[in-house]
């Protein structure tokens, strides 16, 4: 095992999923995260939104969960789903920005079927997400609460990508909101989605990824390795 | 579990041909695409790509080229590609390159087939033959239900019952007798089954009362001798503008030699009153060219009202020809009665547009004068009386809205009022050593049509001109080069016309782009094989009905042409409304999706009918 392995992100999958129990995580961690030498052309990975009532995951709850998978230069739509989670709080004000109703809520589905399929579709890809920060810390709290483990995964951040497009190729720091996901795939030409679902914005960042990939080059975007530089 | 992708399946709901499947078929199609994502410059497919699948552009813009570099359209949101070798099968023939930074849905070759298996309507949008989907193009624009039905009544439709007739050697007695014992106003003539004359209420008083003739002769010496008849399918408008044109009251109508029925000018009653006719017969009885003038400013009200019914763009040109002719040669008589006899016999010719029966609102005069060979340029009363009468004629016909053409090619011109054998000689010289440039000004008098005075001068130059014409290759292949030269554009983009070379005009030249390329296909068609009409429809029908175009394509080009002459004269209308001198250029943003989509169709048709003619008739001898 090399040195990467052991302390990269594989490595923690490694280390974490011994001391879990036989169960989604157990599934999901059984499988060795794609190599970073995996060239761009046939990687996995799996684009995932959040929709939640607000930014920290120890007082926030997550309401909606939306994933499409991508492999190689192709956003595969048949593995889209969305789950609504059925949770036990008042959506309250932050449903002007999701458009998750308290009645969405209580119709939606156990937090444990929305995960169960999540961490399904994610095995053996990487999770993709634009401000992934945001979805792996909900994750972790998730994971903990209800497999007794933190959460691991191999990410690529199109948020960070974009950042390094603008910076490298227009200037040195990006303006305020350009990398926004929606501004940054205006520069793209990207269509303009109506925002703010958890599935719409998983596909919204799959499309991002591929207009990136595309415009960094072979060049520059040969391996997962080099979409993970920081 | 929600697996709906709305943004996906809304933009397909939104996108021909995905708009017109179930709801229920639809909703399945977004789970089963990919999307792509290709960055301006590349290359989406190539010559030899063995592609299976539709591609459907979600954002971005595509260039469709050929092998050899040729741009042959350009596609943007909405519109596929990749289709032709899903039809078909084998490889990509062309060149797909994204323009623009180009986000594509792509759909599998196995659901595109399974959609044209299971709905017909998305087979049909790709699947239908061009000739299909004009003809479907020609009729959605008359869709309206609103018919005029003098305009579109067959003249046997009219006919209430079977002819009375009599033997030529009936007496005039008798034959009055079995009028009035029947009832009507007119007798047929018929010797052994064939039709020799009519009597009518007004030859009896005219000819037999007046004169006091022997009521005991027989009827044929007093009946109109071979009177003018109609076929049982001419259009009853057609017959009666006929009728009101030649003044006379009574036609027969045949099936080839059997005789139907009479129509009577008392027969139009029963239709409707507001109608064209009724124009024509005031223009008629006008007596100064203020009257005239004052008629003539009613077309334009005329043309909105046949646009906005249900009437076709050939119809509608064949009325404002026929009045338009209706005001001409009721100007001519009174030029006639205020100058005196013509010292030599003379044919007042109609040319262009007017002559092929296709005038609209903003249609030129074109007019010449063929003298008869008694004419003697040195007799000043010879020059100078036509000199005159062309001067009032097209002076009149400028006050009555036709404006004077440009090309100058009026009866004024006097390279163009000159005797027969004169007229002989410059055709011939046009046939035989033809000079481009003389020749695309002369192409005009190749749509020529008697007016007024003595036709046998004018059908004497046609007969000689159509016997010349088919063996005049020079000719042929310069008229072919100038007919294949009116290059229409490929389509639109993004509110733009998009021209051959990829430029970008703002509008539309519907005559350039469309009419004229048709005009002249017909024309080359006509010529080469000596055909006498003149109606660029009835060119290409003639055509086809000898064998030297085939009815596919025949029909093809006839809905092309009725279609872009019904954009072409709707566009005119509501220029006029607004108005505006009404003109051929139309904005795209005048044009409804659909329309954009069938007059691209016009445009394949034009190049496909061009590219076979310059295929047949080379052009290489041709400098």
């Amino acid at each position: 095992m090399s040195f990467l392995r052991r302390f990269g992100p594989d490595g923690r999958r490694e280390r974490l999923r011994s001391g879990v129990a036989a169960g989604p995580l157990r599934a999901y961690l059984d499988v060795p995260f794609p190599a970073a030498s995996t060239p761009v052309e046939s990687l996995e990975l799996l684009a995932v939104d959040f929709e939640t009532t607000g930014l920290d995951p120890s007082r926030d709850h997550l309401l909606s969960v939306g994933f499409v998978p991508v492999v190689g230069r192709s956003v595969v739509l048949a593995g889209a789903r969305q789950f609504v989670v059925r949770a036990d709080v008042e959506v309250g004000q932050s449903a002007t920005v999701h458009g998750v109703t308290d009645d969405a809520v209580a119709a939606g589905v156990d937090l444990e079927v929305a995960m169960a399929a999540l961490l399904e579709a994610l095995t053996g890809r990487v999770m993709l997400a634009h401000f992934a920060r945001l979805e792996r810390r909900f994750l972790s709290v998730v994971c903990r609460r209800l497999y007794g483990i933190p959460f691991a995964c191999s990410a690529v951040d199109t948020l960070e990508l974009q950042a390094r497009l603008v910076t490298s190729a227009w200037r040195q720091d990006p303006a305020d909101g350009e990398l926004r996901l929606w501004a940054a795939r205006e520069k793209f030409g990207l269509p303009r989605y109506r925002a703010h679902e958890a599935l719409t914005d998983a596909l919204g960042c799959a499309e991002l990824y591929l207009a990136q990939v595309a415009e960094f080059g072979p060049g520059r975007a040969a391996t997962l390795r080099d979409l993970q530089r920081r | 579990m929600d697996t709906e992708l709305t943004e996906v399946r809304d933009f397909l709901a939104a996108t021909p041909p995905f708009d017109l499947l179930p709801a229920g078929v639809l909703d399945g199609i977004p789970a089963r695409l990919l999307v792509r994502y290709y960055r301006r410059g590349a290359t989406i497919l190539a010559p030899g790509d063995r592609s299976d699948a539709l591609y459907v552009i979600r954002s971005g813009a595509v260039d469709l080229v050929d092998g050899q570099g040729a741009l042959l359209d350009r596609r943007d949101v909405g519109a596929g590609f990749g289709m032709s070798t899903l039809l078909r099968g084998g490889d990509f023939k062309n060149y797909i390159t994204a323009i623009e930074d180009t986000l594509v849905l792509y759909l599998p070759g196995d659901v595109f087939r399974e959609l044209v298996a299971q709905e017909p309507e998305f087979e049909a949008f790709y699947r239908s033959r061009i000739r299909a989907r004009m003809r479907a193009a020609v009729e959605s624009v008359q869709a309206t239900d609103r018919g005029v039905p003098i305009l579109k009544t067959p003249v046997r439709e009219l006919v209430r019952r079977p002819p009375l007739s009599a033997p030529p050697t009936t007496s005039i007695r008798a034959a009055a007798q079995l009028m009035s014992l029947g009832g009507v106003s007119s007798l047929l003539v018929m010797d052994e089954g064939r039709l020799v004359g009519i009597v009518t209420d007004r030859d009896l008083r005219n000819r037999v009362i007046a004169p006091g003739v022997d009521l005991a002769l027989p009827v044929s010496t007093v009946m109109t001798s071979d009177p003018v008849t109609a076929p049982a399918d001419a259009l009853a408008f057609e017959l009666f503008f006929d009728m009101a044109a030649r003044n006379i009251h009574h036609v027969p109508v045949m099936r080839g030699a059997e005789v139907l029925g009479v129509l009577s000018s008392s027969d139009l009653a029963r239709l409707q009153h507001d109608n064209p006719v009724l124009l024509v017969g005031e223009i008629r009885r006008q007596s100064t060219i203020d009257g005239l003038v004052a008629s003539s400013q009613r077309i334009p009200e005329l043309v909105t009202q046949l646009v906005s019914e249900d009437v076709t763009a050939h119809q509608i040109g064949r009325v404002v020809t026929t009045v338009g002719d209706a005001i001409e040669r009721r100007q001519i008589e009174m030029v006639e009665a205020e100058m005196g006899r013509p010292p030599v016999p003379y044919c007042w010719v109609v040319l262009g547009s007017q002559a092929r029966h296709e005038q609209g609102l903003s249609s030129d005069q074109d007019n010449a004068i063929i003298l008869s060979d008694a004419y003697r340029p040195e007799r000043p009363e010879h020059a100078e009386y036509f000199a005159e009468l062309a001067r009032r004629m097209v002076a009149g016909l400028a006050a009555c809205g036709y404006p004077v053409c440009k090309g100058d090619v009026m009866a004024t011109n006097a390279a163009w009022r000159v005797p027969l054998g004169v007229w002989r000689r410059t055709f011939s010289e046009w046939m035989t050593t033809p000079h481009a440039d003389a020749l695309v000004n002369a192409s005009i008098f190749f749509d020529m049509r008697a007016l007024h005075g003595d036709s046998g001068l004018f059908e004497a130059l046609r007969e000689d001109v159509l016997a010349q014409a088919p063996s005049s290759e020079r000719m042929l292949a310069h008229l072919t080069k100038s007919a294949v030269e009116h290059q229409p554009p490929l389509g639109f983009f993004r509110g733009f016309v998009l021209e051959k070379a990829g430029e970008h005009a703002a509008k539309l030249d519907l005559k350039g782009g469309g009419v004229a390329a048709l005009v002249e296909l017909a024309r080359v068609y006509a010529l080469e094989n000596g055909l006498p009409d003149v109606n660029t429809r009835g060119r290409l029908e003639a055509t086809a009905a000898i064998g030297r175009l085939s009815e596919r394509r025949a029909a093809e080009l006839t809905d092309a042409l009725e279609f872009v002459s019904y954009v072409r004269l709707r566009h005119q209308v509501r220029q006029h409304r607004a108005g505006v001198a009404p003109d051929n250029f139309v904005s795209p943003s005048e044009l409804t999706d659909e329309e954009r989509r069938h007059l691209k169709d016009v445009f394949q048709i034009i190049r496909r009918a061009q590219a076979t003619l310059a295929a047949r008739r080379p052009l290489h001898y041709v400098s």
